[in-house]
């Protein structure tokens, strides 16, 4: 019998009028030793099955049916304070963000601790002791010291750690983690999960990981369930569902993925429409309204979850895939057509050879940091963004990548001018934006515009969508006001959007559709440069696919040229002609997109593309190394040399003595700072001029 | 490769308009929707109707002279011709509220509104510039906020005047703080969100985005808080003539009023004192329900988005 | 903690300064000027000039703003023309029976709203929370003098309770004969403690939906130790930025009870020399007033930091 039986779990959300059918009929199953994946889109449901497990439902939730069963005992039936003796003893649970979820006027250790009187009638010193015991077992370095710290002394990965350190202190048999890594940058998330790897071993329990990443889920599951406006869709082993998909969802949620297009270049699929709304269900199966194969059955018949064995169920009349998956077949190879992959490499080498439309040279951006009690002198600065040059030619894509704190988003701020910078150059069109006269400055920034990360957040609440799109119109005085009405109906025609949508507000549409006006805006002073600062980041991975099919499109139809700034590489190469990934206010290396990709020559990038999960069990697999160790050094006293030392695997000497040069590595521009690169450097190799970049 | 991610707190419906062909809802048709669900907001306005009808209104159809001395009817009982009774100079009771309710009402929402106005623009101002002038400028608001109210009102009564117009300004003038600080933490919240970088990026100046971003978004704050300053006025206009030194008779307010009234409570006169109280009192009442429930409607509002 | 403490108190200096300066700006813009504020209008020019060249107003604004700043500092608020006393020796007397006032109605303030908000945001729209929020709405919407005489006519007139006939005047009178401050004090409470408990409600409420709660709760934490073991700190805190922030008020709302209860304190000396047009005493005693609050805030600020583990420890 498994740890954990979830059976036809059925839970409800009481609003003001109406009822959300959150789940409806939940199987789930977990043993010892065992980690189950929950994998879905925003509101599927996902979160209200592990709060449910929990019995933690928000306001007015209620489960209403079905079983919860740990180690054969119903969880449902139990009465309040039984349940109390559940939480935090046999279920440890985490949560997304660890800075909210702390208690900030409470020291760590006494956080833990409580959880150790609670369960065990501990006296406070025992108590103390079992709270550093257990600090010390997530790995937090000096752990006696660490109990004694409030939340807001710890960076976000040792928040974590202390969370993760009291749902363990009780050593449960089931530890519930929703979405552990979210709120954490890419090279902690790879620390968070393999400490918890590592934990469920050494303690033998099982885990239910809750994410809506499907590449986290492909390294770190051994089964999933995937869930869908509130049911499991389709449940199997993580190979098997990666390998041989049954349900159509599933199935579309893979090709989506832009690592699945990024060498063919092709159109990535996206799945029309939006989730059902859960206070009336559709009769028949939930996602036959957004499904290719969907016939008449579907909308009246719902889908058992069944399967051809017991190991792969789906609730689908019409499955996709192979009927029946062997386990010992070889993973379908990629069919990677060297032909295509050469033409992109080739048609971006002509782009590359366009005209150039930006270069920024030595770019330096320094935040003051003050101190003192009356006047507030300058003692020192943070490093943002530290000579960085690089530049974008005419229909050309360049990614920029990187942790949070590495400055790409600075950089992107000083382009568009919303900062100013501290040293070296903008040239747009080979015009110096500082130096030149204000009016022409002005008309200089007009070709370059911004999309931001939330649209919403960048679009006035108060606004009709229409004067949202008249206000860079208004505000340089563009044509007559009829001629910008009749601009914005051709631009909203151009990106694919209704026209009555003019008269509404940015709070009644998607996030698709606000990433739409926001691209909408960015064209209406018809820019050469966009400047996208993770545009698509805050969507579901369907709603991604369709903004990045239509930026590209724009770009071929309108010859636009794309700064595009991301911290997921997939998203980046799947876009980009040339990427550059930046360290801490440094460009560390930069180069033709495949070339950076398969063949990188600076460790951190190395270490990031080792980082990142990717939605491929067998890559996951294969990934030997162990990810980059550490945290991000502080930018106000960046460390000397090359500011990747201290958590570089190969660092020597040198490396903190002299700051290595951007060095050219191969006939393609390809270059990289770093004194012992992962591949001997160009024959003719010199230093390079940031023309050449 | 990213979903978004899911957040606990709210239940997993479809994002709201979602579908682009249901008829365009504005922010202000929902705000009122949450409104009008609070029963007692809606009593609220319906009393203060009232009492607005029953002051402006209700003189057109009551006739009494409220300026003539009677010494031949003082503190006559209610009866007939005299609904309410007569005060100590033999001035009709019922007249005398309609005028006083008048008066009172009229201070409260100028004062109120310049409180508003004033309040808004230099909260806008404050937050958006920033930096050294706006912690000068925060500084001259944390000491007007210092000095008690009334203590102020009473000396600026007592050496500016006491006539209606002058307790407008001085009651509007003192009453301004407390939106500008609230207004200012707003606008220091909307000058970094992204909506108002766009703004920049495109090339607007400050003036534009203050009152193009800054104050729409901070209206919900400044209508919720004229509405409790309106009350504050009323309250603090009626306790200046209490202690004799707001509105001078024969332009007496409620508060002047109770004044009166209460010099006479051993003598068991209750038509004085008890219905300019109950007007005084449902109209501050009233006022502080409608913008507890103002407030309810922009948050939720706000929550819905 | 110690850069924080400064950066309150430069502030506090600066508000106070601030403070003296607006009060120094509506002594000068008196209609008339102080001159024939003292001398009535009937003054001859002859006795104006003397009488401006003794005070000093000939001199420069700063240099009178200067030495009247100097004067404050050594206690010294200027002298009274009307009851020919120092202004110092009208109010100083009459401080301690407001300050006894203020201080016992913000304590009972605390003692009962923190509780009552507590009940009423864990019960939630049950009975107790609806009649304590139409208790604190109509507490909040009767102007305080007309509490003051309900509260008058009931327990004096009607139950014959207490007897107000005491002059208090001083701390030590106020503290000898509480039965004649009982009752004012009673009328401030009832007033303070609508707001209070107001705020502390929905400062529970504000905690009880934060995600540390439900952190809590996962540990297996009981309603009970969530309730008390996290979320009552949490919530008391920003209590005491509101009582900074209400001092005025209190003050304010101490002026009038002492008027209603006629009790000899700084509030009614205020009035009573205002009803006789007598504006040096007025207006010290708003410049007092306000200074007074400004170090009360102060006070709790640095009481906030303490209790703040995220302000005391940078």
């Amino acid at each position: 019998m498994a740890l954990l039986e979830v059976i036809g779990l059925r839970t409800e959300i009481r609003l003001k009028r109406s009822v959300v059918h959150a789940l409806d009929g939940i199987d789930l199953s977990v043993d010892a030793g065992e980690t189950l994946g929950i994998v879905g889109e925003s509101g599927c449901g996902k979160t209200m099955t592990a709060m449910s497990i929990m019995q933690l439902l928000p306001n007015g939730g209620n489960v209403v049916g079905g079983e919860i069963r740990l180690d054969g005992r119903d969880l449902l039936s139990l009465s309040a304070q039984e349940m109390d003796s559940v939480r935090g003893n046999d279920i440890g649970m985490i949560f997304q963000d660890p800075t909210t979820s702390l208690n900030p006027t409470m020291t760590i250790g006494r956080q833990i601790s409580e959880s150790v009187r609670i369960h065990r009638g501990a006296s406070k010193k025992e108590a103390h002791e079992r709270a550093v015991e257990a600090l010390s077992l997530v790995g937090m370095p000096s752990p006696a010291q660490r109990a004694l710290v409030y939340p807001h002394e710890l960076s976000g990965g040792m928040r974590q750690r202390a969370m993760i350190a009291m749902a363990l202190a009780n050593e449960p048999k089931l530890l519930i983690a929703d979405e552990p890594t979210t709120a954490l940058d890419v090279t902690i998330q790879k620390q968070i999960l393999e400490l918890i790897d590592n934990l469920k071993q050494q303690l033998g329990m099982a885990v239910i990981l809750v994410t809506h990443d499907l590449g986290v889920i492909a390294g770190r599951a051994d089964k999933i369930a995937v869930m869908y406006a509130g049911k499991v869709v389709e449940t199997t082993s993580t190979r098997a569902l990666f390998a041989n998909p049954r349900h159509p969802y599933t199935e579309a949620l893979f090709q989506s993925l832009p690592e699945r297009s990024a060498e063919s270049g092709d159109r990535l699929y996206s799945i029309p429409g939006l989730p059902p709304d859960l206070t009336k269900p559709p009769t028949g199966c939930r996602f036959a309204a957004r499904c290719r194969y969907a016939v008449d059955d579907c909308r009246t018949n719902e889908p058992p979850l069944a399967g051809t064995d017991e190991q792969h169920r789906f609730a689908c009349f019409l499955p996709v895939g192979a009927p029946v998956y062997r386990t010992e077949a070889e993973p379908v190879a990629a069919p990677t057509a060297d032909a295509v992959v050469t033409e992109r490499i080739r048609e971006s080498r002509d782009r590359t050879q366009a005209e150039t439309l930006l270069r920024i040279e030595g770019l330096v951006k320094d935040y003051p940091v003050t101190a003192g009690l009356v006047l507030r002198r300058k003692v020192g600065a943070v490093s943002a963004v530290a000579d960085v040059s690089l530049s974008v030619h005419q229909g050309e894509t360049v990614g920029l990548v990187g942790e949070s704190g590495c400055g790409k988003t600075t950089v992107g701020k000083l382009i568009v001018g919303l900062e100013k910078p501290t040293g070296g150059s903008l040239l747009f069109q080979g015009r110096d934006l500082a130096q030149a006269p204000r009016t022409e400055r002005r008309r200089l920034r007009r070709d370059v515009q911004l999309m931001f990360q939330d649209s919403y957040a960048a679009m006035n609440p108060r606004m009709l969508v229409r004067s949202v799109m008249r206000e860079p119109l208004d505000i340089h005085r563009v044509d007559s006001p009829a001629e910008r009405d009749r601009r914005i109906r051709e631009i909203f025609d151009l990106v694919g959007l209704p026209l009555s949508a003019l008269e509404r507000y940015p709070h009644e549409f998607s996030g698709g559709q606000r990433q739409r006006v926001g691209l909408a805006r960015a064209l209406a002073l018809r820019p050469k440069l966009i400047v996208a600062d993770e545009p698509v980041s805050a969507l579901d991975v369907s709603i991604q696919s369709q903004v990045l099919n239509l930026m590209r499109d724009l770009q071929s139809e309108l010859g636009l040229s794309y700064l595009f700034i991301s911290h997921d590489l997939s998203v980046i190469r799947y876009l980009s002609d040339r990427i550059g990934v930046m360290y801490l206010g440094k460009l560390v290396e930069i180069g033709p997109a495949e070339s950076v990709y398969s063949n990188p020559v600076h460790h951190y990038t190395r270490g990031l593309l080792d980082t990142i999960p990717v939605a491929d069990p067998a890559v996951e697999a294969a990934k030997s190394s162990q990810g980059i160790a550490g945290e991000l050094p502080s930018a106000i006293d960046p460390p000397s040399g090359c500011r990747f030392r201290t958590r570089c695997p190969a660092a020597q000497e040198i490396c903190a003595q002299v700051e290595p040069k951007l060095t050219a590595y191969g006939p393609d521009n390809h270059l990289a700072a770093c004194h012992l690169p992962l591949r001997p450097a160009a024959a003719a190799s010199e230093e390079v001029q940031p023309a050449l970049v | 490769m990213t979903l978004a991610p899911e957040t606990t707190a709210e239940p997993p419906v479809a994002p709201p308009g979602s579908e682009p062909d249901e008829a365009p809802r504005s922010m202000l048709r929902r705000g009122w929707e949450v409104f009008a669900e609070n029963k007692l907001a809606l009593a609220a306005v319906a009393i203060l109707a009232l009492i607005i009808g029953f002051c402006f209104i209700g003189p057109l159809f009551y006739h009494s002279d409220t300026s003539v001395v009677n010494l031949s009817a003082v503190t006559q009982s209610p009866g007939t011709g005299h609904p309410l009774g007569t005060d100590n100079d033999g001035i009709d009771e019922l007249g005398k509220l309609m005028v006083g309710g008048q008066t009172s009402l009229e201070i409260g929402l100028a004062a109120g509104s310049i409180a508003a106005i004033a309040g808004a623009l230099y909260g806008a101002v404050a937050g958006f510039v920033g930096g050294w002038i706006d912690a000068l400028m925060m500084r001259v608001i944390d000491s007007m906020m210092s000095f008690p109210l009334i203590f102020l009102l009473i000396y600026l009564s007592s050496v500016y005047g006491k006539s209606k117009g002058m307790l407008i300004l001085e009651v509007g003038l003192t009453s301004w703080f407390g939106i500008t600080r609230l207004v200012r933490g707003e606008a220091l919240a909307i000058k970094v969100r992204d909506y108002v970088d766009a703004s920049r990026m495109m090339g607007s100046g400050g003036t534009r985005i203050i009152f193009k971003h800054i104050l729409p978004n901070t209206i919900g704050t400044t209508i919720v808080n004229t509405t409790f300053s309106i009350a504050d006025a009323v309250f603090a206009l009626s306790t200046l003539s209490y202690i004799g030194l707001g509105l001078q008779a024969p332009n007496n307010d409620l508060g002047g009023m109770l004044d009166v009234g209460t010099n006479y409570a051993s003598q068991g006169y209750w038509w004085m004192i008890y219905p300019p109280a109950v007007v005084i009192i449902l109209i501050i009442l009233s006022f502080n329900v409608i913008g507890d429930a103002l407030r309810d409607a922009f948050e939720s509002r706000l929550q819905k988005r | 903690m110690t850069a924080y403490l400064f950066r309150r108190l430069l502030q506090s200096v600066v508000t106070v300064l601030m403070v003296t300066v607006v009060s120094f700006g509506l002594m000068k813009l008196m209609p008339g000027g102080p001159v024939r504020a003292i001398l009535g209008s009937h003054a001859t020019p002859a006795n104006i000039a003397h009488l401006t060249q003794q005070m000093g107003l000939d001199r420069p604004l700063y240099v009178q703003y200067w030495t009247w700043l100097d004067g404050l500092l050594h206690g010294n608020l200027g002298f009274d023309y009307v009851v020919q006393r120092p202004i110092s020796d009208v109010l100083f007397s009459a401080l301690g029976a407001s300050a006894y006032i203020v201080g016992v109605s913000l304590l009972l303030a605390l003692l009962i709203a923190v509780p009552v908000g507590m009940v009423q945001a864990t019960r939630r729209n049950s009975a107790v929370d609806h009649a304590f929020t139409v208790f604190s709405f109509v507490a909040y919407g009767i102007p305080t003098f007309f509490v003051g005489f309900l509260i008058q006519q009931w327990f004096e007139d009607d139950l014959q309770w207490v007897s107000v006939q005491n002059q208090v005047s001083t701390f030590t009178e106020a503290l000898t004969h509480p039965e004649a401050i009982c009752l004012p004090v009673l009328t401030l409470t009832i007033t303070t403690v609508a707001g209070y408990s107001r705020y502390m409600r929905s400062g529970v409420l504000d905690q009880i939906t934060q995600e540390y709660v439900r952190t809590a709760k996962a540990k297996g934490a009981s309603a009970r130790r969530t309730l008390y073991g996290h979320v009552l700190r949490n919530a008391l805190i920003p209590m005491v930025t509101l009582i900074g922030l209400s001092l005025p008020a209190l003050v304010g709302g101490s002026l009038i009870v002492e008027f209603v209860f006629n009790i000899q304190g700084i509030g009614l000396v205020t009035t009573r020399a205002a009803q006789q047009n007598d504006y040096g005493i007025t207006l010290a005693a708003t410049l007092l007033t306000a200074v007074v609050t400004v170090v009360g805030s102060l006070v709790a600020d640095v009481s906030y930091a303490v209790l703040d583990p995220r302000v005391r420890l940078t």
